[in-house]
């Protein structure tokens, strides 16, 4: 096994396999270990249609969702990743403990997303007009609503914008990391938008959170950052043994993660359907993988999956 | 793929997927989302240069700069042609520009990779390929079916024949795009022929009879639910063996955030249904190297051959593929001509519906 994972610098972690009846397990510092992922639940996936179909009917209603965030918490996890969605603000409104979220910017429906023109703009609009729901219930959405007359489409100053609305209203101490949705972070990659990258990662770490970068090309990624000597907290990408969406190739793909010195966390695990979750968690940590993070779509029984992908870290 | 890796791809290679082999100057015109992402694909393949980007409309280029794109940038072809002296062009401009800046770039022998439909008329789309071939310049048309994976697989698998002759074939397209009268005319170009069938389902047209050849027959009888253009049709092709081939499109059908395409190929020995997921072949006496049985590949079994992804494996691959070509390469299946035999008969489809679905001839061609 050559996980170089653990000779990289990254702040002790914590003991939390203990809980408590009052207190949720508190999650470990650093880049997270494992998390559990709702991206299939308002992104593009590799969950066939029939699978996400069952997802969707399973997850209809908040509570449902709510039950499965809890025992996430129970594992547990460093965090979920996920949108800050209206359906997941309403499922954690049905839970009293506090779940840690490492949340993906912008919060798109796979319809707006399809519809979704070249630049920030939309997806600002999209938030705010949420936001503005949020501030009517009385959290503080101030920063989201500045006016956009300075910089428009400018990926580096409107970014800002978008992610302190995007935020807005969920319990500040619970958000962790803020990514960026791969949409985003591949078209800056593909523009080479070397100063974006280093504004996002530096706006959200002031912010004490953490910063990733969600990516369909994560060769590509770790590639360019390597080049342009940056490190955001971690970056999240596909990894898997069937070699699914894993660019530029395969090779390269698991060349850059061994080379690069940013976590990794390994996404699309299972590839569609194809690998066992513990096969494939077994294969991203051998390559190199700080990290997981399967999706919903990719476990049955949540709470006992995850707990077993904790057992066999290394 | 890598070492733990082997494709279960029964058929061979994907179509055309090769980079330029000598290094080519590529300009982008038409910055919506469809411009985007060939911008950022064609950046990403090697031996191309991307050396303009324009667009009309001011907003849209400020927001084009902001993602970080240094490419120069212009407000019309003319200025980027002048200036930026590209080898190629990917033109993305709205339908209603489409064929005026085809025409442009093609009689400035500069080749030309346009979306779909490269032109709003059959005469005119007719005029612009003899234009073409008459400079001998590379004229293709954006169809990303071909090149999705499992699709690509259909091709080779339908073409290698294991199946043998097909005795039906039925497909769709389903996309949730249009649920009002708003939305249609947002989505539907300005001087569109068309709706569902002219900006949804072209291209599952153009694969199917990529597949099953040209129809010498073709009847369609639409709905229109929203507004002025079909939101549904159903469409049915005649063979000339005899064998039909029916298309339902819509993109007013919830639960189709993305587009979606099936196709059910009923065949004398045994039967193949594809979706966006995978294909499924039942075999009934082995053939030519298809072994008898249910064969199921998804989409981890088959070749992903781009290097960037930027929505979906196929934008890279027929923009390389393109690139391909106008470095000296073979020309690429997306090449305009064939696209044209699938505007010969979205052309026969409306004059079906306007005639209340009654059946029109088409000639028939290779």
């Amino acid at each position: 096994m050559t996980t170089r994972s653990k000779s990289k610098a990254a702040p002790a972690s914590k003991s939390s396999t203990t809980t408590t009846a009052t207190a949720p397990p508190t999650p470990r510092d650093g880049p997270p270990r494992l998390l559990l992922s709702l991206r299939s639940l308002h992104g593009p996936t590799l969950a066939t249609r029939d699978r996400m179909l069952e997802i969707i009917t399973r997850y209809r209603e908040p509570e449902s969702l709510a039950v499965t965030l809890a025992k996430a918490v129970t594992v547990p996890v460093d965090g979920v990743l996920t949108c800050a969605t209206p359906m997941l603000r309403a499922a954690l409104a049905e839970l009293e403990t506090s779940v840690p979220l490492v949340v993906v910017v912008p919060a798109l429906s796979d319809y707006e997303r399809q519809e979704l023109g070249p630049g920030l703009e939309t997806a600002i609009a999209t938030s705010r007009s949420r936001t503005r729901g949020t501030a009517r219930m009385g959290v503080d959405g101030t920063d989201a609503l500045r006016p956009a007359w300075l910089g428009p489409g400018d990926f580096v100053r409107r970014m800002p914008v978008l992610m302190a609305s995007e935020i807005a209203g969920l319990e500040r101490r619970s958000v962790r990391g803020i990514v960026l949705d791969a949409w985003f972070t591949d078209l800056a990659l593909a523009a080479g938008n070397q100063k974006f990258f280093e504004s996002f990662a530096r706006h959200v770490q002031g912010g004490g959170m953490q910063a990733g970068f969600e990516t369909r090309n994560l060769g590509t990624l770790l590639a360019r950052l390597r080049e342009w000597s940056l490190r955001p907290d971690f970056v999240v990408g596909p990894l898997n043994p069937s070699g699914l969406l894993m660019k530029p190739s395969p090779e390269e793909l698991l060349a850059e993660v061994k080379r690069s010195e940013i976590p990794v966390i390994a996404r699309d695990l299972c590839a569609g359907g194809v690998d066992s979750l513990d096969a494939a968690a077994a294969y991203a940590r051998q390559r190199g993988a700080w990290g997981l993070a399967p999706d919903l779509s990719e476990v049955d029984d949540a709470a006992a999956e995850l707990r077993e992908l904790l057992k066999t870290e290394v | 793929m890598n070492a733990d890796v082997e494709t279960a791809s029964l058929a061979g290679d994907a179509p055309n997927s090769a980079a330029p082999l000598r290094s080519v100057r590529v300009g982008v015109v038409g910055l919506g989302r469809a411009g985007v992402i060939h911008a950022g694909v064609l950046a990403a393949i090697p031996n191309v240069e991307l050396v303009g980007l324009a667009d009309s409309r001011p907003a849209v280029r400020r927001e084009v700069r902001g993602i970080g794109f240094k490419a120069p940038m212009f407000d019309r072809l003319p200025a980027l042609l002048a200036k930026a002296q590209p080898e190629a062009l990917v033109i993305a401009a709205p339908l209603e520009d489409r064929a005026a800046l085809v025409r442009e770039a093609l009689e400035a022998r500069i080749p030309v990779l346009a979306e779909r439909p490269f032109a709003a008329s059959l005469a005119e789309a007719e005029a612009l390929t003899m234009l073409a071939r008459g400079n001998d310049t590379p004229f293709a048309c954006n169809h990303g079916l071909l090149y999705h994976p499992v699709f690509a697989e259909v091709r080779h698998i339908l073409s290698a024949e294991p199946l043998g002759l097909p005795r039906r074939v039925r497909a769709s397209s389903y996309r949730s795009r249009v649920f009002d009268a708003s939305r249609q005319a947002a989505v539907a170009s300005e001087g569109a022929a068309g709706g569902v069938l002219a900006h949804d389902a072209l291209d599952a047209l153009f694969f199917l009879i990529e597949c099953f050849g040209m129809p010498r027959e073709a009847r369609a009888t639409v709905l229109r639910l929203f507004g002025t253009l079909e939101d549904e049709a159903h469409v049915m092709m005649t063979l000339p063996s005899g064998t039909e081939v029916g298309l339902d499109a819509s993109w007013s059908v919830p639960g189709y955030a993305s587009p979606a395409t099936v196709i059910e190929c009923e065949c004398e020995n045994g039967r193949l249904l594809a979706s966006d997921d995978a294909v499924e072949l039942d075999v009934v006496e082995e053939r030519l190297g298809f072994r008898a049985g249910h064969t199921r590949l998804g989409l981890a079994d088959l070749p992903q051959r781009a290097r960037f992804d930027l929505n979906g494996e196929a934008a890279y691959l027929m923009d390389s593929g393109f690139l391909a070509w106008v470095a000296g390469g073979e020309p690429a299946p997306h090449r305009a001509e064939r696209s044209l035999r699938a505007q010969r008969v979205l052309e026969a489809l409306y004059t079906s519906a306007k005639q209340g679905g009654a059946p029109v001839a088409l000639p028939v061609t290779p």
